[in-house]
């Protein structure tokens, strides 16, 4: 999480000075008198970069997915509290049937 | 021993009946929509600024804003591992949901950043 983090400044400030370019680029333009149509390909490119890397960094920072199925390795339906005096038994899990391998005996 | 039977056509598990029933784990469930509504919000704003800097006006800005939830998209099932059975219920809340939450965001970052290095 630190590291996207890192990346996400990174990119917010690689779009900071693509603003100040392009802010100094109008500028020019004004003392020159010409149209601004837009900016020069290298703002283009620094904030193609910085899209890169907050896009990154959203997909990244905020957490991983956590799976819903409901026998997977990460979901325990059956888990013991922390405190053992408020342990409920008649829940919803009574829909289940019992997960037991059911032979038949003679 | 005439109705002794251990053979393995015998066994039933009975835990295939639970299949039937369709469940999941909600409150993971909800943890995912978290995370694609953060990713889309934060993303919006970027888009913004980089509509702004770019210096885009009218109809051009929400074709980019498209743009860059379309990517969103791409990328959040690029996260999930292109198998978002395991995570999500539908395509549908992948793809669609909080496609449009964030246009107000995004608009509102867009004049924003416009403003700072256009105008003023």
């Amino acid at each position: 999480m630190g590291m996207g983090f890192v990346v996400g400044v990174f990119g917010a400030v690689i779009l900071a000075h693509a603003a100040y370019s392009t802010i100094q680029y109008r500028a020019l333009l004004k003392i020159v008198e010409e149209e601004f149509s837009r900016p020069p390909i290298n703002v283009v490119v620094e904030l193609l970069l910085g899209l890169v890397f907050c896009m990154w960094a959203a997909l990244t920072v905020p957490g991983k997915f956590l799976s819903i199925l409901p026998h997977s390795e990460q979901n325990r339906i059956v888990s013991l509290p922390a405190n053992l005096d408020f342990m409920i038994f008649n829940h919803r899990g009574k829909v289940f049937p019992l997960e037991m391998d059911l032979k038949l005996k003679h | 021993m005439a109705g002794h039977n251990d053979s393995s056509a015998a066994e039933k598990k009975s835990s295939e009946l639970t299949s039937d029933i369709p469940t999941f784990n909600a409150e993971n469930l909800q943890s995912n929509m978290k995370i694609i509504y953060y990713s889309r919000t934060f993303l919006s704003i970027i888009g913004g600024v980089i509509a702004g800097i770019l210096g885009f006006t009218g109809w051009t800005g929400f074709i980019f804003y498209f743009l860059v939830m379309a990517i969103t998209s791409v990328g959040l099932v690029a996260k999930a591992g292109f198998s978002i059975d395991s995570y999500f219920n539908s395509w549908n809340q992948v793809i669609l949901d909080g496609f449009f939450s964030g246009l107000m965001s995004f608009v509102l970052f867009w004049t924003f950043a416009y403003d700072m290095v256009h105008i003023f």
